[in-house]
């Protein structure tokens, strides 16, 4: 394989008026494993996807070999050696593992594919992971019945069979088991042998010491340093990732937590991403549920709300309840604000009006009150201080922080007595974060207990009385008071000082 | 092996065919069909039964291209119409060979020019493909009634008699079929194959592995314009004579034979084989109505009713087949 050589210099991303990346950048040659950090949010995934063609930067510029490339579609970076690991998977659930690991690469004799040589690749591609695939893993086996991690694998597969120069690893291990990653990195250890250049983006700091040479460091955006890994500390790197780190408070908060009442409570909360989750939220209370993506907050904001099936006990306000469906969750006063807006929050071309009352109809009488349910939305919007033309315009027509405000405001209709928020903020811009940050603690003031899941940590920190970190599905640590500051978020997060589990947080 | 493992084996490898429902029903179909017409099964008989079907076939197979690819086509009748009384018109004015074949050239190109068009819409403009498809079909009506407004003229007798001869002592029918599945493995043994499949089953997927979407779906389209273009020659040799709404049935029949056929609307998975055992089966239902003691007026009725209830069956046996799986 000959040498190669990849710098990215400078690369800026927007998304409307959020910028993803503000000033990132990397090198990595022939021979080595670089391992690109940072916290939630701080822009690796979008440097990655630029790299790969997927994205297409607003400001700088890519090297390959010492020459400006600008990659306009996947298939670009790919004939120029470049294949990457996908955390959103591109495999077709209905085509077999062979049609996928081939797709748009099939090996072709007169305009006909190969079949039985595909099928052969892809076996002896299989026995790369022999041990660590699933029993009846074979290139006939439909994607769909796959279990996740061995999708995971058939992923890695897939990039592996471009033979690149170059392969990004973008959280590829996150859903793999503990013996797959293993087997990835003697893999890795080999390709790195052969001349692969590879980019290693994770949260783990345990496996980027296993495994890479060199680690850059990404926060808010922008390439902070870029560190020889034999010569660092891992206390080193959780500085670099969080430097300044000393947040300011975002409201103030309430001393006298303690005294109230409890309102909701769980014990060995367990469905099938959770693993045994404890906690008690008390009345006029924020309480935070950090950690790493996909750990299962997401799923313990579900199951409470009765969206997902769940075993386990849950006592709202001393009460033992049972919810197999959010609308018995409604019913007793809870609200889920979820993180996908566009997908599950919200209908774009419907008004803000009827967005606003899809869930209260039924407090307007069987023909309804309709001036009094406009009176209601309209002392909504003014308490969110929604920035629109009128009610009657489409949702679609707000930005993104002034939408996600309807969502929550669709809930304060029916004046919620606990609140579910499923990582409320993400993508929206900074002043927009701001008004929803003063809106919650208005609703805390009120009383409202409120179980905030995020994705950034500033926000847990600055709002937050009290954060639950969470890994594999259960509550690894719970921060307060001194304790609760962004080193202390960021190791419980990947692990690095891991204090004894504490599953009955609280 | 043991007998109860071999039944499962058969059962699992049979249910793995997107079609084993399609098998199930045309077995009912026929055994019903000669339970009220015992001479069912004499050759001609069965021919003729069937020969009027190749239309039908024809735009079936083309519409499950189109569906296999995340789309629908609901012009492909309005194409069949015009592409029709473009190949009649053409003939019949002077059945010279050079004169025959400027008509099948015209008559396919259309078909081709209007699936063209229609892919442009979708994949192209992205226009949401039952909208566009239903609003082109009005156009290729049209043109179908600009070019013959009234059904008439003729073809030339000779191509007509080849068409019901039986070469090889196998019915023209048979060698049709025979051709279109040739033809549909062809296709599928080329990239287009996994292309078509990864488009309709997940276009982002898709598109992240390099599949060049657009072009696969307009290409689907072109294909389904072709197929309707034949369509319209074998409606036009079997009748022998143009009509500029000859094919407007075709475009729900398509549809129902592909979901018969245990093709799933939304896309990537299904096949042409399917299509085919759908449309047969369809032909089927329409026999069984028309020799079955019911008043004539019931006819529409009751055919509209074993349609709606074979419809049903691809999903419960999807849901089976799932369970077979996990």
């Amino acid at each position: 394989m000959a040498d190669v050589s990849l710098s990215a210099q400078h690369l800026v991303k927007r998304y409307g008026g959020v910028v993803a990346l503000a000033d990132g950048s990397l090198d990595v040659t022939s021979g080595e494993v670089l391992a690109l950090m940072g916290a939630n949010g701080s822009g690796k995934s979008t440097i990655g996807k630029i790299i790969t063609g997927a994205v297409v930067p607003d400001g700088g510029r890519v090297l390959l070999d010492g020459e400006e490339v600008s990659f306009s579609s996947p298939q670009a970076a790919r004939k120029a050696g470049i294949s990457a690991v996908y955390q959103e998977l591109s495999l077709v659930p209905d085509m077999t593992v062979a049609e996928n690991v081939w797709l748009a690469n099939e090996p072709v004799a007169l305009g006909r594919v190969r079949r039985k040589e595909r099928k052969e690749r892809t076996a002896r591609l299989l026995s790369l992971f022999e041990d660590a695939l699933g029993p009846s893993v074979g290139p006939d086996s439909l994607v769909s019945v796959l279990s996740p991690s061995d999708r995971q694998i058939v992923e890695i597969l897939k990039a592996l069979s471009r033979e690149p120069r170059i392969m990004i690893l973008d959280e590829a291990t996150a859903s793999l088991g503990a013996r797959q990653v293993e087997h990835l990195f003697e893999l890795v250890g080999g390709w790195k042998a052969q001349g692969m250049a590879l980019i290693f983006i994770s949260h783990r700091m345990e496996e980027i010491f296993q495994i890479a040479d060199k680690a850059t460091v990404l926060r808010g955006g922008k390439t902070v340093g870029t560190a020889d890994l034999e010569e660092t500390s891992e206390e080193e790197l959780v500085g670099l990732m969080i430097e300044g780190g000393g947040a300011p408070r975002h409201v103030e908060k309430p001393t006298e937590a303690a005294e109230r009442a409890v309102l909701l409570e769980t014990e060995d909360l367990r469905s099938s991403v959770l693993d045994g989750v404890s906690l008690k939220l008390v009345e006029g209370e924020i309480l935070g549920l950090g950690g790493l993506q996909g750990q299962g907050q997401p799923d313990l904001l579900l199951a409470l709300f009765g969206a997902v099936a769940h075993s386990g006990t849950v006592r709202l306000a001393g009460e033992n309840v049972r919810f197999s469906h959010p609308r018995q969750a409604m019913r007793k006063g809870l609200a889920f604000v979820p993180g996908d807006r566009g997908g599950e929050g919200l209908l774009p071309i419907r008004s803000i009006l009827e967005n606003l009352l899809l869930p209260s109809w039924s407090r307007y009488g069987a023909f309804l009150n309709v001036r009094r349910a406009r009176k209601d939305s309209e002392d909504v919007s003014e308490d969110l201080s929604l920035k629109m033309g009128s009610l009657e315009d489409p949702v679609s027509s707000l930005s993104g922080g002034n939408a996600q405000k309807v969502v929550l405001g669709k809930w304060l209709m029916r004046d919620p007595k606990v609140l579910l928020l499923d990582d409320p903020t993400k993508g929206v811009d900074v002043g927009a974060k701001g008004e929803f940050y003063k809106i919650l603690s208005d609703l805390q003031e009120r009383g409202v207990a409120i179980l905030l899941h995020s994705s950034d940590d500033e926000e847990l920190l600055g709002l937050c009385d009290r954060v639950l970190v969470m890994r594999d599905g259960v509550v690894r640590r719970e921060l307060s008071g001194g304790d609760l500051n962004k080193s202390a978020l960021v190791s419980a997060s990947v692990g690095s000082s891991d204090g004894p589990p504490s599953g009955g947080a609280a | 092996m043991s007998a109860a493992s071999l039944g499962g084996r058969l059962r699992r490898v049979a249910l793995r065919q997107s079609y084993a429902f399609a098998l199930v029903l045309l077995v009912v179909t026929v055994a019903v069909n000669y339970y009220l017409q015992p001479n069912f099964f004499q050759p001609g008989l069965l021919s003729g039964n069937l020969l009027l079907f190749v239309p039908l076939m024809l735009v079936a197979v083309g519409q499950t291209v189109v569906v296999i690819g995340g789309g629908i086509d609901l012009s492909l009748g309005a194409i069949v119409s015009m592409a029709n009384v473009i190949i009649v018109t053409l003939m019949a004015q002077e059945p010279s060979a050079s004169r025959i074949l400027l008509a099948l050239g015209a008559g396919l190109g259309a078909g081709i020019l209007a699936g063209a068009l229609n892919g442009f819409c979708v994949a192209v403009l992205r226009f949401q493909p039952i909208v566009t498809t239903f609003a082109t079909s009005f156009v290729f009506s049209g043109l179908a009634l600009y070019v013959l407004p009234e059904p008439g003229g003729t073809i030339p007798p000779g191509l007509q008699g080849f068409y019901y001869t039986n070469p090889l002592g196998l019915p023209m029918v048979l060698w049709v079929v025979i051709v279109v599945l040739l033809l549909w493995n062809l296709l599928r043994s080329t990239r287009y194959g996994p292309y078509l499949y990864a488009t309709g089953g997940r276009d982002l997927s898709a598109f992240v592995s390099g599949v060049p979407v657009s072009s696969v779906r307009f290409l689907s389209y072109c294909i389904a314009g072709l197929m309707a273009a034949l369509a319209a020659l074998a409606l036009a040799l079997s009748t022998g004579t143009g009509n500029p709404i000859g094919g407007t049935e075709l475009m729900l029949q398509s549809i129902v034979a592909v979901v018969l056929g245990g093709t799933r609307l939304s896309g990537g998975q299904g096949g042409v084989v399917g299509s085919i055992i759908g449309v047969v089966i369809l032909s089927l239902i329409q026999s069984i109505v028309s020799f079955s003691p019911a008043p004539s007026s019931w006819q529409t009725l009751i055919n509209g009713l074993i349609v709606v209830a074979a419809l049903a069956g691809p999903g419960l046996f999807a849901l089976l087949r799932r369970g077979v799986r996990t």
